[in-house]
């Protein structure tokens, strides 16, 4: 830069910055006004000298006093909601794979595979899973055999697994059986009451009536209470490698040939959930149509025992006196 | 004098909008065009592009170049961030 020239990349950057300054400065303003202006649009059309470096990267100087021939360079900036920043912009997932000049391109290399954006590990493993390794490399301009040896440092690949124990799980509440009902009480003795009068002159015998039958007495349908049962323990299974992640999306998981989910997904690691009986089997990840990674995994049995609750193990007022 | 950085001469073009107070007058949306002398240069590590009203709109060899800026600026309300106090 000690020419005066700048690179695009850095020109745009310093405009972006003064103009987040502004939207800034705006919105401060904001707090004790109610309205407030916002800069929605702004173009720059900029006199600037372009040239080409040795490398390739178009730089521009900006045009001093009584220079004439100056090309125009026009800018133009508009505001845009995040939606559209999000289907425009690259996600965070997939800047964390590796860069391709980490992977030991030359820096030419390097620019030819960003010239078909290409600019991570993830990136170019999902280039090549959609296209074939082939057209990336006749479209790149890089040496197959290159191309080839540079995919496989790009590969994933799992270096350690680990089982580690699942997260509290809330309780289920399974219902319990209703109550027994108890058996009916005896009816009342019915007494005459006592009278300190003369007693009245008999009545007439009751008539007395058979009752009447409504059939066997149904207990009384209560709503069903609620225990906590002990939580279900899952096995989780963290997987520690690199490039575990195919461009923005996780790999595909299979235990046993049946898919199971996985709950965290790094470039540098995966969390995949296992059912609870899980005790041995293969673990399939696929990453692509032609990439699958098979990890034979031995676990031991779950070691909490669902029909015991650990939670009431020595409490004297568990069911059972915690016996 | 030194040129100002851009961000700086934005908003002072912006706060002009301001119609004077009393008037009743809402300026609701505007758009400007401006000439600018811009100049780019490394401060502190950081290229800075400084960008200020033109001294003089007489055309000499010794002043920076006139570029041109244009800036479309609206009047927004920020529901979020007032009415809280009132």
């Amino acid at each position: 830069m000690a020419d005066g020239f700048f690179n695009v990349e850095d020109f745009v950057q310093s405009i972006l910055s003064q103009l987040d300054r502004v939207q800034d400065a705006l919105r401060l303003k904001a707090v004790n006004r109610p309205l407030t202006y916002a800069l929605k649009d702004i173009s720059l059309d900029f006199h600037v000298f372009a040239e080409l470096d040795p490398q390739g990267n178009v730089r521009f100087r900006p045009a001093s006093s009584n220079e004439s021939g100056a090309s125009t360079l026009k800018l133009g900036f508009t505001t845009i909601t995040r939606p559209m920043i999000e289907e425009n912009t690259v996600s965070l997932a997939a800047t964390r794979s590796p860069r391709i000049d980490e992977l030991g391109l030359s820096p030419d290399e390097v620019k030819r595979l960003e010239s078909v954006g290409v600019r991570t590990a993830a990136q170019l493993n999902r280039l090549q899973s959609v296209a074939g390794s082939s057209t990336v490399s006749r479209w790149a301009n890089v040496d197959s055999t290159r191309l080839k040896d540079v995919l496989n440092r790009a590969r994933p690949v799992v270096d350690r697994v680990q089982v580690q124990p699942g997260p509290a799980v809330p309780p289920r509440v399974v219902p319990r059986p209703a109550p027994v009902p108890a058996p009916p009480a005896p009816p009342p003795v019915s007494r005459p009451p006592i009278s300190a009068q003369p007693a009245p002159p008999p009545r007439p015998a009751p008539i007395v009536r058979p009752p009447i039958d409504f059939g066997p007495k149904k207990p009384i349908e209560t709503q069903p209470a609620f225990e906590p049962q002990a939580p279900v323990p899952r096995q989780r299974i963290r997987l520690v490698g690199r490039n575990l992640m195919l461009g923005e999306d996780a790999p595909g998981a299979k235990f046993n040939d049946v898919p199971v989910s996985i709950t965290r997904a790094l470039d540098d690691e995966l969390e995949v959930e296992l059912p609870h009986d899980a005790t041995s089997g293969t673990l399939e990840l696929s990453f692509g149509d032609d990439d699958v990674h098979s990890i034979e995994l031995e676990l031991a049995p779950a070691s909490v025992d669902a029909t015991t609750p650990a939670m009431w193990n020595g409490d004297p007022w568990a069911p059972g006196g915690g016996t | 004098m030194a040129v100002p950085v851009l961000a700086e001469t934005l908003l002072a073009l912006i706060e002009s909008l301001d119609a004077a107070p009393g008037t009743g007058v809402v300026v609701t949306s505007m758009e400007l065009e401006v000439p600018l002398e811009a100049t780019a240069s490394i401060e502190r590590g950081d290229l800075v592009i400084r960008a200020g009203v033109p001294h003089t709109r007489w055309v000499s060899g010794v002043l920076p170049p006139v570029h041109k800026g244009k800036l479309v600026v609206e009047l927004v309300e920020e529901p979020s961030t007032h009415g809280e106090e009132s």
